[in-house]
């Protein structure tokens, strides 16, 4: 009788580890047991120099969805990335797509800034506004375009913008 | 021919006029850059090359997308008023940023490459500048708008636009419409 018991906990021991890791790599895989209600999307970028299947898609440092997919347009040979974004997330029409890293060395991930249009994106439509993935990005813009001033109070000893030092003497 | 067939017709040919009308963009953008050149090498530089520059840039390119663009989201918050006065200042602080990089009497040496179409009236021309010694990589991002405007424009892939929404958004949640204002009018004056 006690043998029966013993067995029968150890086969149910075995399954809940076994439920487990199916769980986890599912989990880990990004995957979901039930497709979550997303749309799908499209950028075109230049070059995506790092981003996988299954990168975060992040808006203000949120994730709203992920990359589904990259493909070559053999046309123009740039790379068409297919995104899923959550339905509750409507983006403007004039929305812009990064390629953004995290960290230094970090992982790629696609940043998405809302623009200020009154219509949204609708699925399977393509961001054509984007950037393409740059380390050094951020540096290189201040350089080349200059930056906003802001106020002194706000102003947290940043470096003097370029916009300062290219003014004529 | 049925009236339907009929009405076709007239709309394509109505389209391909206004794409007719509204010329090839690659040679508006050459016919944009040669008078921008011009008109740089005759002054001696700065905010008086700006001042020249800005009835000649505001034919070729759409200030006002592209400032409601850089704002981003905060722009539907701007009274009517608010929107004009920041066109206006988003307009001075992008041409006198860019006239300052500007040295009279050095020519370009301009090479475009093959434009790609983003769709009707949407193109992206690649161009890749020799100046001062040195080379850029200089994507022009047009809209047809009855005739091709340079709506943004990507240095070595980095994209005004993009460059300016994230520093306006950001002003944008810390302080709100002012705070936008106040950075751009200080960022002019000190230009």
């Amino acid at each position: 009788m006690t043998d029966k018991r013993l067995e029968f906990g150890v086969g149910l021991f075995v399954l809940l580890g076994l439920a487990a890791v199916v769980y986890l790599t599912v989990k880990l895989g990004t995957g979901s047991f039930v497709a979550a209600d997303t749309y799908p999307l499209e950028a075109r970028f230049a070059n995506t120099g790092g981003l996988n299947k299954g990168s975060t898609v992040m808006l203000g440092g949120v994730t709203v969805g992920r990359v589904e997919g990259i493909r070559l347009d053999p046309a123009d040979f740039s790379a068409i990335v297919d995104m899923s974004i959550m339905r509750e997330v409507q983006l403007p029409a004039d929305t812009m797509a990064s390629i953004k890293t995290s960290g230094l060395i970090g992982d790629k991930f696609v940043a998405l800034a809302p623009g200020a249009e009154e219509s949204f994106l609708k699925p399977s439509e393509r961001i054509v506004m984007t950037e393409s993935a740059v380390e050094l990005e951020s540096l290189i813009s201040k350089m080349a375009f200059g930056s906003v001033k802001e106020d002194e109070e706000t102003s947290s000893g940043e470096a003097p913008s370029a916009a300062a030092a290219n003014s004529e003497p | 021919m049925t009236l339907k067939k009929m009405v076709l017709f007239l709309a394509s040919a109505a389209v391909s006029f206004q794409a007719f009308a509204a010329g090839d963009p690659e040679s508006t953008l050459r016919e944009a850059m040669q008078e921008a050149v011009t008109v740089a090498n005759a002054s001696a530089g700065g905010r008086a090359l700006a001042d020249k520059l800005q009835p000649l840039l505001e034919r070729r390119v759409c200030f006002e997308s592209m400032t409601r663009r850089a704002i981003g989201p905060g722009w539907r918050e701007f009274s009517p008023a608010q929107q004009a006065e920041a066109t206006r200042l988003f307009t001075k602080l992008i041409i006198r940023s860019y006239s300052n990089k500007f040295t009279p009497g050095e020519e370009p040496e301009v090479k475009y490459l093959k434009g790609s179409s983003q769709g009707p009236d949407k193109i992206e021309i690649p161009t890749s500048m020799l100046y001062k010694g040195s080379r850029y990589s200089i994507v022009y991002r047009m809209e047809n708008r009855g005739k091709w405007l340079i709506t943004d424009i990507l240095v070595e892939g980095v994209s005004l636009i993009a460059n300016y929404r994230a520093q306006f958004n950001e002003l944008f949640k810390r302080g709100g419409v002012n705070a936008v204002m106040d950075s751009l009018k200080k960022s002019v004056a000190d230009t």
